[in-house]
């Protein structure tokens, strides 16, 4: 079996629990059926700047299920800090392992529960929720491009987390902080657009800003113009926190 | 250094003809460590967490199952096999971590201080499974403060003091060189005797004579008990004395360990 493969069945098998998973699903579930069936009644439905008419539970289901980007992030920092703490990390590494591919592992496992997470959480919302999407490719390309580099992005913050943090205590409420950071200045809720200053520009700061906006667009399709600008920036975003995790991860000593 | 976890600072060294330095991965793929710290895979179970292991190692399914049904009896973890790691004790905990080491193949063993924490009893397994693993022809690699462990499984020892090898030979041999004198420890039948202790001090193969007050026992440092035992009898019959018990006790290693140690440490002041 091919060494990947056997790290990232490991990591998965090894560092993630099922209870812990479970919840991560039911969390956003639990924002899109009750916030989004409570704030409906009180919310019109919104032009997305396309011409379409969204419901606000079907906005709030696609941002809630980039929502799941972040857990699934967070789990890359999970699995490196109990690799860390139980020693595990130094016994892979005199194994058939390098640090490349130990860190690779973790980034291809979150990969997998972030984008198996997503995709679940979408499958359970979407039908309940009564909304047909009409899939295109390029919508589909969308989809998997925001919800991979929006993985990639809280996987990498979360392993640099994990690197500086040391303690058990300090890492789950540091990291659970800035993600719910993340989570209340990002258009998950509502349109970054239309939200006053300086929600605004913080929001046009924050990667899952744009991980949601792109969600939505390979969903419902927005402007092609406002595509253009949150591609490369995410991807950008991207590239720079995972460089810095795995300078953060170079630096780890054993 | 060795297991290629740290990168070397300078010098450089080869593990089974492989450079440290550029072959780091041909030498872990052939090495097995139990590293001295704690290490195992959170909440899994014994079983699984061995199965899991040996999957790292890409050891066939088959493979697997019968060395984790091997090693669960080897090293008597029937009873906690399905507990969790998080459940064990720590004496459990490390026989997990010692027997799933062997759940690949490997020419070099590294062990580091691998009983710490484990009963007397199975420690006394685990170092006859390693001695038997050496006598299938693995070679182990063996760390430790404990020297009776290192004189019964080691054929060849290093001492280290302050980073540095200050002596590399058999037990028997380093015992032989290094090994301070040994002691004859004598008991009267009944009364002591400072003359005794004078006239047995002033013999020539004789170091010093103690006199134990809390076991009541004479010891007499000596490198050549075999000498001094007719002579304690002498002394004593000279002065009307009854010997009860005689009794040489042998250089051990660790008497040996602290003279090289000692020894190092004075040449390197001098230095």
């Amino acid at each position: 079996m091919n060494g990947y493969v056997r790290l990232v069945y490991r990591n998965i098998r090894a560092n993630l629990d099922k209870a812990s998973l479970f919840f991560e699903l039911i969390f956003p579930l639990f924002f899109i059926f009750v916030e989004g069936y409570g704030y409906t009644g009180i919310i019109q439905p919104f032009d997305l700047g396309n011409g379409r008419l969204i419901p606000y539970k079907v906005y709030l289901a696609a941002g809630a299920v980039c929502l799941t980007v972040i857990n699934g992030g967070t789990n890359a920092g999970t699995q490196l800090w109990y690799d860390r703490k139980n020693g595990m990390f130094e016994q892979i590494l005199m194994g058939p392992f390098n640090r490349a591919q130990y860190i690779l592992g973790i980034v291809l496992a979150t990969l997998i529960i972030g984008i198996a997470g997503s995709l679940l959480v979408f499958g359970l919302a979407f039908p309940v929720l009564g909304y047909s999407i009409a899939w295109t490719l390029r919508g589909a390309l969308l989809v998997a491009f925001s919800l991979v580099i929006g993985t990639v992005f809280f996987g990498g913050l979360a392993i640099a987390l994990s690197v500086v943090l040391r303690s058990s205590e300090t890492f789950q409420i540091v990291s659970s902080f800035i993600f719910f950071v993340f989570l209340f200045t990002s258009s998950v809720f509502f349109p970054a657009a239309t939200a006053p200053e300086p929600i605004r520009t913080i929001s046009l700061l924050n990667p899952l800003t744009y991980t949601a906006d792109i969600f939505r667009d390979g969903l419902f399709g927005l402007s092609p113009a406002l595509l253009a600008l949150e591609l490369p920036v995410l991807a950008i975003e991207a590239a720079a926190i995972f460089a810095v995790a795995v300078f953060a991860f170079r630096r780890i000593r054993v | 250094m060795l297991t290629t976890l740290l990168p070397p600072t300078t010098g450089s060294a080869t593990v089974l003809g492989f450079d440290l330095r550029t072959q780091g991965s041909k030498i872990r793929e052939r090495i097995g460590v139990v590293q001295q710290q704690d290490s195992f895979d959170q909440g899994l179970n014994v079983e699984t967490s061995m199965d899991l292991y040996g999957l790292l190692w890409n050891v066939p399914k088959s493979v697997r199952r019968e060395r984790i049904e091997q090693l669960i009896k080897d090293f008597s973890m029937e009873e906690f096999r399905r507990t969790s790691s998080l459940d064990l004790s720590i004496g459990q905990r490390r026989r997990l971590q010692v027997a799933r080491e062997f759940m690949h193949e490997m020419d070099i063993l590294f062990l580091d201080e691998p009983t710490v924490g484990l009963d007397p009893l199975v420690r006394r397994t685990a170092l006859n499974y390693f001695k038997q693993k050496v006598k299938e022809g693995l070679s182990i690699f063996f760390t430790t403060h404990i020297l009776e462990e290192a004189e019964y499984l080691c054929n060849r020892i290093a001492v280290i003091n302050h980073g540095r090898i200050v002596a590399v030979d058999t037990p028997a041999n380093l015992k032989r060189k290094f090994g301070t004198a040994k002691e004859v420890e004598f008991r009267f039948l009944e009364g002591t005797s400072e003359e005794f202790q004078r006239l047995l001090s002033t013999e020539d193969e004789v170091e010093s004579v103690e006199f134990d007050k809390e076991s009541g026992a004479y010891k007499a440092k000596t490198s050549k008990p075999e000498l001094v035992i007719p002579e304690v009898y002498h002394v004593a019959e000279r002065l009307g004395l009854h010997v009860s018990s005689v009794y040489i006790s042998e250089t051990t290693l660790e008497d040996a360990f602290i003279s090289m140690v000692e020894g190092a440490d004075k040449e390197a002041k001098v230095a």
